[in-house]
């Protein structure tokens, strides 16, 4: 047991991240410790790390070091917003010194850099040349293994600027290729690249409140304003989108993320508006604004080019492209898989013959996908096959005389059949096996002759039509089961 | 006269866009034509009634049967909802038994609602749209949201856009509704195929048109017009008394050749 985390009273009497909770406790009796909950400690940073999307963009954390991680913000082209580097890094720190937390924070033109200047120098904010500020600190500034660092210090390299001159394909061959990697990303070498937690959206448009806001209808009515703004900014570039984000930055440092999609690329103020409405009806349990929520920003992404459309009196009606709405409305209000339709798969097993494919999401129709059938379909399908009972139906492919399903009777006039149904041989026969185990159970193996199916359509007096099937040839299994599954019309 | 101008308005910017709107299909085959045996107008609320649960198959295939012959270029789609509890209970649409309605499986758009709430504003935003052909509802349980202020609302929008609404329902009760048709689906025997006498045939439904009238004529009975249909790919066939098909003659039977016993091979059920 170490310890991880510790505040100023404790390292005023000497105690040190790393060190021993026996020795810890050896040297303070009366420490008061906490076990870490990692899980929840990630995840609040995780949120805290978000809500500084404010500032910028492009905010990660690097789990590299730290147990719950690092914050690194990619400020490239946002300074200016701030009134300057130096400007920036004094607000940043500021407002998370004003909720009481220790803040230690640099700018560097690199990560690696911009990492050690904030572990093991004081805030600053470093030029374009980093091999020079660099160079005084130790070697574990530069993000390395433990083991790379106690070698180093064996022998005698305790500071990064000392690297400098050796020959790298010694280091390369006594420390492996990750030393060098860490040390040409610090100094700029390299590049390395932040992956942002949030999606990434060209193209954005913000709106902050004096006030916080709370109410869901307040927030709707600035998505539609914003929705007007980024339509215009859209229409400029003469492109469009088919995915839009909706961004809640709240007071207490939380973000809350709304995204819709659309069938086509769309610029359309009132379709997204309305998109978003639809969207917000489904939130209703897990809104919660907190004490407030001070900053909306609506992002666009998967940008393609829209060509300019007439509006108004003498606008031609698209039917496609209203239906693609009418898609995107419901989609948006009953769920993603809510609106669906059936596209044929290249399979004999009938629930398998077909998948169900999202209209917002749909690929074009594959003709060499449905199979000729010359067997009839039934026009429902029972998602699970039920069970039934059969009484003496002709051994061995006999059409079943009656049936009892859910439990009425029904007695079978007319029948047509088998048409057998085998498991695909290049699967394995379990899959296709039913029954009442919910799993199949492992220790077994099922032949062929006890998964195949013998599908009937039979009629009964009343002139329903049904498609049952047989499970388990005779011989091959001890008792052959029967299903329902479907109905003809 | 402000009125009046702005009703001018309205029927000229509907007249426009009538004209205007661009067909989805381009160069598709023709669908059949609107006249024929049972063929529904347009844009009206259609209740298709059928006794119980295990009689849905029928139900939906009439329904279904309607609401493809209201296909055409400017209406390409047709809409199934269905609440999503009531999947397993009712069985869901198989794309691939489409085939038999002359639809392809990707042609019929499924809408799964988890509340009757969300499934009466998905039915009534699908009949505001121009291109939906048909909106098939399958309403499995008696619902109180499903009233005659609903009803009328539908119709209404129906009546407007021109979609038509199909609302299967499965009860023997029936309520108070601004439906202007209501059918009652029966299954009946069917008849066998020419070559096996021991096989079902096509589908055979006892239709009862209990409210509404086609074609302008008036019922002839109180309680409504009864037909036995076969569905074919001719479509809706109507079968006389004596159960002899009328329309297109079938070859008959060699004689002297023995029926297919029942599961030495596979016959063509449809």
């Amino acid at each position: 047991m170490k310890l991880v985390a510790l505040d100023q009273r404790a390292s005023a009497e000497g105690l040190f991240a790393g060190q021993n909770l026996a020795d810890a406790k050896a040297l303070v009796p009366n420490l008061e410790l906490r076990e870490i909950d990692l899980p929840f400690i990630e995840q609040v940073f995780g949120d805290f790390a978000d809500w500084h999307s404010n500032a910028t963009p492009i905010v990660t954390v690097l789990t590299d070091h730290a147990a719950w991680g690092d914050l690194m913000l990619d400020i490239t082209g946002v300074s200016h917003l701030f009134g300057g580097e130096a400007a920036m890094l004094e607000t940043l720190s500021g407002r998370l010194e004003a909720l009481g937390l220790t803040v230690r924070g640099a700018i560097a033109p690199t990560v690696g850099a911009a990492w050690a200047l904030a572990h093991f120098s004081s805030p600053q904010v470093a030029g374009a040349d980093v091999s020079e500020i660099l160079a005084p600190l130790p070697v574990s500034a530069l993000r390395l293994e433990e083991s790379q660092v106690a070698g180093l210090e064996h022998l005698g390299l305790k500071q990064v600027g000392q690297l400098y001159s050796r020959d790298r394909r010694a280091l390369k061959a006594r420390f492996g290729t990750s030393l060098l990697l860490r040390l040409d990303q610090a100094l700029g070498y390299v590049e390395e690249r932040v992956r942002p937690r949030l999606p990434l959206a060209e193209h954005y448009v913000e709106r902050r409140f004096a006030e916080p806001i709370g109410l869901l209808d307040d927030v709707l009515m600035t998505a539609h304003d914003l929705a007007l703004r980024l339509s215009s900014d859209l229409e400029t570039e003469g492109v469009g989108a088919q995915a839009f984000h909706l961004f809640l930055y709240r007071v207490d440092h939380k973000v809350m993320t709304l995204s819709v999609n659309a069938a086509r690329a769309t610029r359309d103020a009132q379709h997204i508006g309305r998109l978003f409405a639809h969207r917000a009806e489904r939130l209703v349990g897990e809104y919660d604004a907190g004490f407030g929520i001070d900053m909306i920003r609506l992002a666009a992404s998967s940008i393609s080019p829209v060509a300019a459309v007439q509006v108004g009196a003498f606008e031609t009606v698209d039917g496609a492209a209203s239906l693609d709405r009418l898609y995107d409305r419901m989609t948006s209000r009953l769920g993603p898989l809510a609106v669906v339709r059936s596209k044929p798969v290249n399979s004999h097993i009938p629930e398998r013959a077909v998948k169900l494919e999202p209209m917002v999401a749909r690929t074009p129709d594959d003709p060499q996908a449905l199979l000729p059938l010359a067997a009839p379909r039934p026009l429902k399908l029972l998602p699970q096959p039920e069970p039934i009972s059969v009484s003496l139906a002709e051994v061995p492919d006999g059409p079943p005389p009656n049936m009892v399903w859910r439990r009425v009777t029904y007695r079978f006039v007319r029948a047509s059949g088998p048409e057998r149904i085998a498991v695909e041989w290049w699967r394995s026969a379990d899959r296709l096996q039913l029954g009442n185990e919910a799993q199949p159970s492992l220790d077994r193996t099922y032949t062929e002759g006890e998964t195949a199916r013998d599908y009937f359509v039979a009629e009964d007096d009343g002139g329903r039509r049904f498609w049952l099937f047989r499970q388990g040839l005779f011989g091959a299994s001890e008792q052959p089961k029967w299903f329902l599954h479907g109905f003809f019309a | 006269m402000l009125g009046n101008r702005h009703l001018a308005l309205d029927t000229l910017r509907q007249q426009i866009t009538a004209l205007e709107t661009r067909p989805v299909l381009q160069g598709e085959e023709s669908v059949p034509a609107r006249a024929g045996f049972l063929v529904a107008p347009r844009g009206a609320v259609h209740e298709v009634f059928a006794d119980e649960l295990r009689e849905g198959g029928a139900a939906l295939g009439f329904a279904l049967a309607q609401a493809r012959s209201m296909l055409e270029p400017r209406r390409p789609a047709i809409l199934y909802l269905q609440l999503q509890g009531d999947a397993q209970e009712a069985g869901v649409p198989y794309g691939l038994g489409l085939g038999s309605f002359g639809l392809d499986p990707g042609q019929v758009v499924f809408i799964r609602a988890q509340t009757i709430v969300e499934l009466l504003w998905a039915i009534e935003e699908a009949v505001a749209c121009r291109p939906v052909a048909a909106v098939v509802a399958d309403i499995v349980h008696l619902q109180k949201a499903l009233d005659f202020t609903a009803s009328r609302r539908l119709s209404l929008r129906a009546a407007a856009s021109g979609s038509s609404v199909f609302l299967v329902r499965y009860a023997r009760e029936r309520e108070a509704s601004a439906a202007k048709f209501r059918w009652k689906i029966a299954p009946a025997q069917s008849r066998p195929p020419p070559f096996d006498a021991t096989a079902p045939g096509p589908p055979r439904w006892r239709v009862t048109l209990e409210k509404g009238s086609l074609g302008g004529r008036r019922r002839a009975a109180p309680e409504g017009e009864d037909f036995l249909v076969d569905w074919t790919e001719h479509g809706f066939e109507r079968v006389g008394a004596d159960d002899r098909t009328r329309g297109a003659q079938r070859p008959a039977p060699l004689s002297g050749a023995p029926s297919a016993a029942l599961g030495d091979r596979l016959s063509e059920a449809s």
